[in-house]
């Protein structure tokens, strides 16, 4: 007994560095907001108590609503897209292939870099004379080409999988060897057709998609489900730096899984999507659950891609709880409305607490 | 055993709740010496609070070169603590917590929000403000007190490239010119190659503000409103969109630049319109521009417009060393001080009486800038970059406007309808 005692005390004093931080800076900053929150406090005055005035102005702002909207579609688009996204992505990095490493290494480039150095740069990309406005124009400008290329490579191999299979051979639609043969032989075709000038690049005028500065939305009605773009320009982006972050953890997670039952289903005929679905996909369902659960509490905090955006976009149309808490505390020139941000901060907590509740429902965290 | 530790549990977070309070109690232990030390009358320690970036440098300089010696022997030390990231979140933090300095930067577009916390310290009686140019004491005068003294300033003005205009066999923009035969100018510019573009305009209201003044507009009425349905307003909309929708004026963006400076530095575009502060600019990063500077044209109201950007100091009202504090608030806005400001050809010094400064009649591209820089402040309709209780968020619904008439995904007058009810809305909220 006395040893015991002697080694949870032995305990409390190895986490009490961790603990103290923790309680100074969570445990006691959360006591403060949350009873800020029913006080019209200011940073100047002396807090005075107003019940619950504070979390029903909430829902009289504009902004608010306009944020809890913003917020939830983002939430939703991001954490399906990149939790699908990551693990297919990790599922064919778990393959055996040559020069894996660098796959993996290349893949997962885009978390390691900071995500203001990433916003800064899809910024520069979104301009209306930026990369992705380009490589539109550009595809666009060579469509006829890359239509004749297509169209040979579908011809040839069509052509190529009827002889073997005239010759007896079970050729499949997608043979890699004659698919290679077919995609030289179309280039080759597609390269003298344009000498010869049959084909030639179309004048188009630049695209011009406003990614930025505008208030259009997609589908533009009913209002709750309507996506300002430049909240699609930061989904893309923030889906981009998110995917290689959780492919790792399914990886990990992939690598768990015996390679026998892989080889199993091989020989009993399975295709590999099947495999995906009856053999990956449950093995890795606890983590899935986790990956699921931190997406969503990342992208409902999302912050500062909104804050990097700043006046390069219209504010109602990127604005998301966590902003809309920060732009309440240090609203221009006005006194800080403590009490309004700090409810809406306690609102954005509890509201990301029932969504990940509500998720653990849906997404088992054990396979039964 | 498990009661043990749930008994040392509840303990140990009693005790974390209780510890900032402890260190609450602690600080004003620590400020309690200062005050002592004040009475004694040995040595006086006057922290300034100010912008992180190329601040520091500067005004370490300042203190350091120009006016520190002079403080020292009466006793005051002083010390810059540069605030990084936002200013305006990390000074309401400061003065809140009892830890913002003596002395400290506030800028115009947010001084009605620093100025209601009660933190800063009416200067009436305690300083001389007539040698300092009126707007830019008008612009920290509230109820009839003035809280701060501007450290510089800054304005608009028309930076050409006299190459491309020379190219071009157009006549310089000068003093004379209005919007029309500016709008001439601009056209024939841009007429000399695909390009070239006579003028670059940010859908921006810091820059597009200036074209509204000058058509007779007013940002705000008796009541603290605003009006963008008002035809000035349109006149001077239709004037600045419309360049840019025929293709002789181009937004910085669409040539991959952040801002006027860097569009004009790329050598594609006649004129910048932009304070100061591009000179440092050019002078780093397009060394071989020949530029030449001259007035923002005169507007349909037969008059100029301009804004007035600026930066103040003030006192802190808890400032332990209040008299220390004054002194060197004078000696930061002295004449010398405002002449080693100006000679580093960052802004413009808050004084009438350097009107007449050698420097600004060396007759040099930058010396000539400055001084067209200096006279914007008082020629026309020239008001100070400040939105009110609004803040920043005030001009957010014109910018939008700008940039969805610009690329012609809205004409004007819906675009405005729109800006109109989204100010309105941002008014009403802040009062």
């Amino acid at each position: 007994m006395k040893v015991k005692s002697r080694e949870t005390i032995a305990a409390l004093m190895f986490l009490a560095p961790f603990l103290i931080i923790l309680g100074i800076f969570f445990v006691y900053a959360c006591v403060r907001a949350v009873i800020f929150s029913f006080t019209d406090y200011n940073l100047f005055n002396t807090p005075r108590w107003v019940g619950l005035a504070n979390y029903t102005a909430l829902f009289r702002e504009a902004n608010f609503l306009r944020a809890l909207r913003n917020s939830i579609l983002y939430s939703i688009i991001v954490t399906t897209i990149q939790t699908i996204g990551a693990l297919i992505i990790a599922s064919i990095l778990n393959a055996k292939l040559k020069g894996l490493n660098l796959f993996r290494s290349a893949y997962y480039m885009p978390s390691i870099a900071s995500s203001v150095v990433i916003t800064l740069i899809f910024l520069w990309m979104y301009q209306r004379r930026g990369l992705f406005n380009y490589l539109a124009t550009q595809l666009l400008r060579y469509a006829p080409i890359i239509l004749i290329f297509l169209g040979f490579t579908l011809v040839i191999q069509t052509v190529l999988v009827l002889y073997e299979r005239l010759r007896g051979f079970p050729a499949k639609w997608f043979d890699p060897a004659l698919l290679v043969t077919s995609i030289l032989l179309s280039a080759a075709g597609t390269f003298v057709v344009s000498i010869l000038g049959l084909v030639s690049l179309r004048e188009v005028p630049p695209v011009d998609f406003i990614w930025l500065q505008t208030k259009q939305q997609i589908p533009s009605r009913p209002e709750f489900l309507a996506m300002p773009i430049p909240l699609i320009a930061i989904m893309i982006q923030n889906i981009f730096t998110t995917i290689p972050t959780f492919m790792l953890i399914f990886l990990a997670a992939l690598k768990d899984v015996p390679i026998s039952y892989y080889e199993a289903a091989s020989l009993d005929g399975a295709t590999a999507i099947q495999k995906f679905f009856h053999i990956t996909v449950p093995a890795v369902q606890p983590v899935l659950f986790l990956v699921v659960a931190l997406g969503m509490i990342g992208t409902l905090q999302m912050f500062d891609q909104v804050a990097i955006f700043g006046n390069a976009v219209p504010l109602e149309s990127v604005i998301t709880l966590a902003y809309f808490v920060y732009n309440r505390m240090f609203p221009g020139a006005q006194l800080p409305e403590v009490g309004l941000a700090s409810a809406a901060a306690i609102f954005l907590a509890l509201f990301t607490l029932t969504l990940v509740v509500l998720q653990r429902t849906i997404i088992k965290s054990e396979v039964k | 055993m498990k009661k043990l530790v749930k008994m040392l549990t509840a303990v140990l977070l009693v005790t974390l709740i209780a510890l900032p309070l402890f260190a609450g109690g602690k600080q004003e232990k620590q400020t309690a010496p200062a005050s002592v030390e004040t009475a004694s009358k040995k040595e006086v320690q006057i922290r300034i609070m100010g912008y992180g970036g190329q601040d520091p440098a500067v005004v370490v300089r300042l203190l350091d070169e120009v006016i520190g010696e002079g403080l020292e022997k009466e006793g005051i030390k002083l010390s810059y603590e540069p605030l990084e990231g936002d200013y305006n979140a990390a000074l309401f933090n400061a003065l809140s917590a009892g830890t913002a300095a003596d002395i400290f930067y506030i800028p115009v577009e947010t001084a009605p929000g620093i100025i209601a916390t009660g933190k800063v310290l009416p200067l009436n009686g305690l300083v001389d403000t007539s040698p300092f140019i009126d707007s830019l004491v008008e612009a920290y005068t509230f109820n009839g007190k003035i809280y701060g003294i501007a450290k510089d300033f800054n304005t608009l003005a028309l930076h050409y490239n006299k190459d491309l205009f020379d190219k071009a066999g157009v006549a310089y923009p000068d003093e004379n010119d209005n919007w029309d035969t500016l709008r001439e100018k601009i056209g024939k510019l841009a007429g000399i190659g695909d390009n070239i573009y006579g003028i670059s305009l940010p859908a921006d209201y810091a820059r597009f503000g200036a074209f509204a003044f000058a058509a007779g507009w007013k940002p705000f009425d008796e009541k603290g409103n605003t009006n963008l349905l008002d035809p000035k307003f349109k006149t001077a909309v239709e004037y600045y969109t419309g360049m840019v929708r025929e293709g002789i004026a181009v937004q910085p963006s669409d040539l991959g630049q952040g801002w006027t400076g860097g569009a004009f530095a790329t050598e594609q575009v006649g004129i910048a319109v932009e304070g100061a502060w591009i000179l440092g600019f050019l002078r780093n990063e397009a060394p071989n521009i020949q530029y030449g500077t001259t007035f923002m044209p005169v507007g349909p109201s037969g008059e100029r417009g301009n804004f007035l950007y600026t930066v103040a100091y003030g006192i802190n009202t808890d400032s332990p060393n209040r008299e220390a504090a004054v002194k060197v608030l004078e000696a930061l806005t002295s004449e010398e001080a405002q002449q080693f400001v100006l000679e580093q050809g960052l802004a413009i010094p808050s004084r009438k009486a350097l009107v007449d400064n050698p420097f600004l009649k060396k007759g040099t591209p930058e010396a000539e800038a400055n001084r067209v820089v200096f006279e914007g402040s008082r020629m026309g309709f020239v008001y100070g970059y400040q939105f009110g209780k609004v803040g920043t968020d005030w001009f957010r619904p014109i910018n939008s406007a700008l940039a969805t008439i610009m690329t012609g995904e809205k004409d004007i007058d819906t675009a405005l309808k729109q800006a109109q009810s989204e100010i309105e809305a941002l008014i009403e909220r802040a009062k």
